[in-house]
């Protein structure tokens, strides 16, 4: 091939490329997402790709965003991140400069929304996400164009310990904490955890790390089951929340409580547990009995449209996807600085409670205490809100 | 330190659970050994054989482990054409063009997986895989126990067809030397087309084993391709007992590695162990018949 014709190609590659997100932006408004659709977090990413597409579809059926005068539909492009840190970091690179993404939507978990976040913040365009604890945003830095609405974690550190006490459930008062070495494991059970639980007047018989991705937890439960604990509280992904509860059950301890934060969420914890979830408690933050519009609504067209059950995390994604399209349509902009402004003044109720960003750019949702029966979850704490009641001792 | 209790039942679980891992291992081994193939997919046909018997058990009801005959049949005869098609075309260029090949179907068994069966987590949940077994000071999984007695059986069918068939002779005479085997009259072909449905058949048998135990999701495959190659570098290349020999220690010197170090350091000791054994004794521990 000549220099001439490759100078040719060049050229109608450029062309090609700039035709094609040209041709993207001036018709629609494109968002991107990148989700965990597989690997350990595939049972969040899920849910979390129901509540985007369906506050995405609500805005298109009524016809769209009005931007610079002109009414345009809105495209969201999501990209799978298998779970892994560095694939969410180079799917959102590649949704901001190839897809033409002008705002992106997070991933779940510190240790990918995170890795996204810092590439949209130098890029700077604007990120919301809503499954990213918010003790473990903050830590990273101070942030400029992106945004969390999700709990915070003394305040989920608290609640499994408070309706233990509220319920009046005795226990020996030893309490044993497992957790990952992930950013929010560490928060929870490294430092939260231990300071929670002596206030409360417990003992801390056992605090034991493990990485993200093990699978083998033979001398952690034989220890805390050696040392009596009656309490367990554990911070693990499913894969690992499975696998936990699995163990202990097969090496024949049983203590009196069982929290595990994160991994027994999703509702693919119970499904694969069967008889063995119930009674584990879970931190939430959203029920579809909360008294905030359209929350009933959310869970039936989840459970009519996929005939699967519920998780709260179509609630949070739903959520931040709707405060992200009201804050371009309050824009009336496609420009990265109007929406982030825009999502300064965020000040409305939506289906997880209300929605107003702190100077770190943190939404506070308020905590609930779940508890696995039956293969559902249903809010034992705080009793003011309970919709069944404590399960105790863990069968 | 931990206490008796808590270190004995540890180790006593870590040489059973690893006596379960060898089986899968030994199919990566045995295929190692006569194609000179690194199986990069032998993960993957591992968890073809988990949710093989997460959906028996699912439809039939019947216990998956009374399945396991069916199951290694499935298995192997999904192995058959993957061979026939894919890897014998490959024969004469090399063992890294068939490896590519087994790594790109690793690639599609995952995404095959995901779309079949969604990315979920799963166990297979039969009522013993939750139900303790104790002896004295010693408590462990029952599954464990009976994971390992199905596994030492299968191991010793292996073992028996290697060393006493015609089969077995023709295999060893194709893994000694290939062409002087079929100068003989050895059909190396087909030698090798069963050694890869029995490899497998194997890793099959395991994934249902690994599958009630313990849990797994569409990318699990990765971490017991690890293990099980760091056990059949323990045991010895082709090596059929030597293989149960690797998976035993390496259960028992992880089960130590855990109580000394943390759990989260298991997998540590057995990658540090399989680097170490790779740079002073890289034929394995073991000796012996094959």
């Amino acid at each position: 091939m000549t220099a001439k014709a490759l100078k040719a190609c060049a050229a109608a590659i450029v062309v090609a490329t700039t035709f094609s997100l040209a041709s993207a932006s001036a018709d629609e408004i494109v968002i991107g997402a990148s989700l965990p659709l597989s690997g350990p977090l595939a049972g969040f990413g899920s849910f979390q790709q129901w509540g985007y597409k369906r506050a995405v579809d609500e805005v298109n059926k009524a016809g769209g965003i009005e931007v610079n005068g002109k009414k345009e539909m809105v495209k969201l492009i999501i990209r799978d991140d298998k779970t892994d840190p560095n694939a969410t970091a180079s799917n959102t690179e590649t949704l901001l400069s190839r897809d033409g993404a002008v705002a992106m939507l997070g991933s779940c978990t510190p240790a990918l929304v995170n890795a996204g976040a810092l590439v949209a913040e130098r890029a700077k365009k604007p990120l919301v996400t809503g499954c990213d604890p918010l003790e473990a945003f903050k830590s990273v830095r101070n942030w400029k164009w992106v945004w969390d609405i999700f709990f915070d974690e003394p305040e989920l550190a608290n609640a499994e310990l408070k309706a233990v006490q509220d319920w009046g459930a005795k226990t020996n008062m030893k309490l044993a904490i497992w957790h990952d070495n992930g950013p929010d494991g560490q928060v929870v059970g490294g430092k939260l955890w231990p300071e929670v639980a002596k206030s409360f007047g417990y003992e801390v018989v056992q605090n034991a790390e493990f990485p993200v991705d093990n699978t083998q937890f033979t001398s952690i439960i034989g220890e805390a089951k050696s040392k009596d604990a009656d309490v367990v509280l554990v911070d693990a992904i499913t894969p690992q929340a499975i696998a936990i509860r699995k163990q202990m059950a097969a090496e024949g301890y049983t203590p009196k409580v069982l929290n595990i934060e994160k991994g027994a969420e999703p509702v693919q914890f119970a499904e694969a547990l069967g008889k063995l979830s119930d009674g584990v408690l879970v931190g939430g933050y959203w029920d579809p009995s909360f008294p905030y519009p359209g929350a009933a609504d959310l869970s039936k067209a989840f459970e009519s449209e996929t005939k699967l059950s519920s998780s709260q995390h179509i609630a949070d994604s739903y959520a931040a996807a709707q405060v992200l399209l009201d804050a371009i349509a309050a824009a009336g902009s496609t420009d990265a600085g109007k929406i982030n402004a825009a999502l300064a003044k965020t000040n409305k109720t939506y289906v997880v409670g209300p929605v107003k960003f702190d100077e770190n750019h943190t939404a506070k949702l308020p905590i609930v205490a779940l508890q696995w029966q039956g293969g559902k979850t249903v809010i034992v704490w705080p009793k003011s809100e309970k919709t069944g009641d404590f399960l105790f001792p863990l069968p | 330190m931990p206490d008796l209790g808590v270190a004995s039942s540890s180790i006593v679980s870590g040489v059973l659970l690893g006596g379960m891992l060898a089986l899968a291992a030994l199919g990566l081994s045995i295929v190692l050994g006569v194609m000179r193939l690194v199986n990069l997919a032998h993960g993957d046909f591992l968890l073809v054989g988990a949710y093989a018997g997460f959906f028996f058990f699912t439809f039939t009801g019947v216990d998956p482990l009374l399945g396991l005959p069916v199951i290694a049949l499935f298995v192997a005869a999904l192995a058959i054409p993957v061979y026939r098609y894919l890897l014998q075309p490959l024969a004469e260029r090399g063992a890294e063009a068939q490896m590519m090949t087994m790594f790109a179907i690793a690639i599609i068994l995952e995404n095959v997986f995901v779309l079949a069966f969604s990315a979920d987590t799963r166990s297979i949940g039969v009522s013993y895989a939750a139900l303790p077994l104790t002896l004295g000071p010693v408590t462990v999984p029952l599954v464990y126990v009976i994971g390992f007695a199905i596994s030492l059986v299968a191991i010793l069918a292996v073992h028996w067809l290697v060393a006493r068939t015609a089969f077995g002779r023709d295999l060893r005479a194709s893994a000694a030397d290939a062409e002087a085997a079929a100068t003989i009259g050895v059909d190396v072909n087909r030698v090798r087309m069963l050694t890869f449905a029995l490899g497998v058949a194997c890793a099959g048998i395991g994934g249902t084993l690994i599958g009630t135990a313990f849990q797994f999701s569409p990318s699990s495959g990765g971490a017991y391709l690890l293990n099980s190659l760091a056990i059949v570098v323990l045991g010895g290349l082709g090596n059929v007992l030597g293989t149960l020999f690797g998976g035993l220690a390496l259960g028992a010197l992880q089960s130590v590695g855990g109580l000394a170090l943390g759990d989260g350091y298991r997998d540590l000791v057995g990658m540090a162990l399989f680097l170490l054994v790779l740079a002073f004794r890289p034929e394995g521990f073991a000796r012996g018949r094959r």
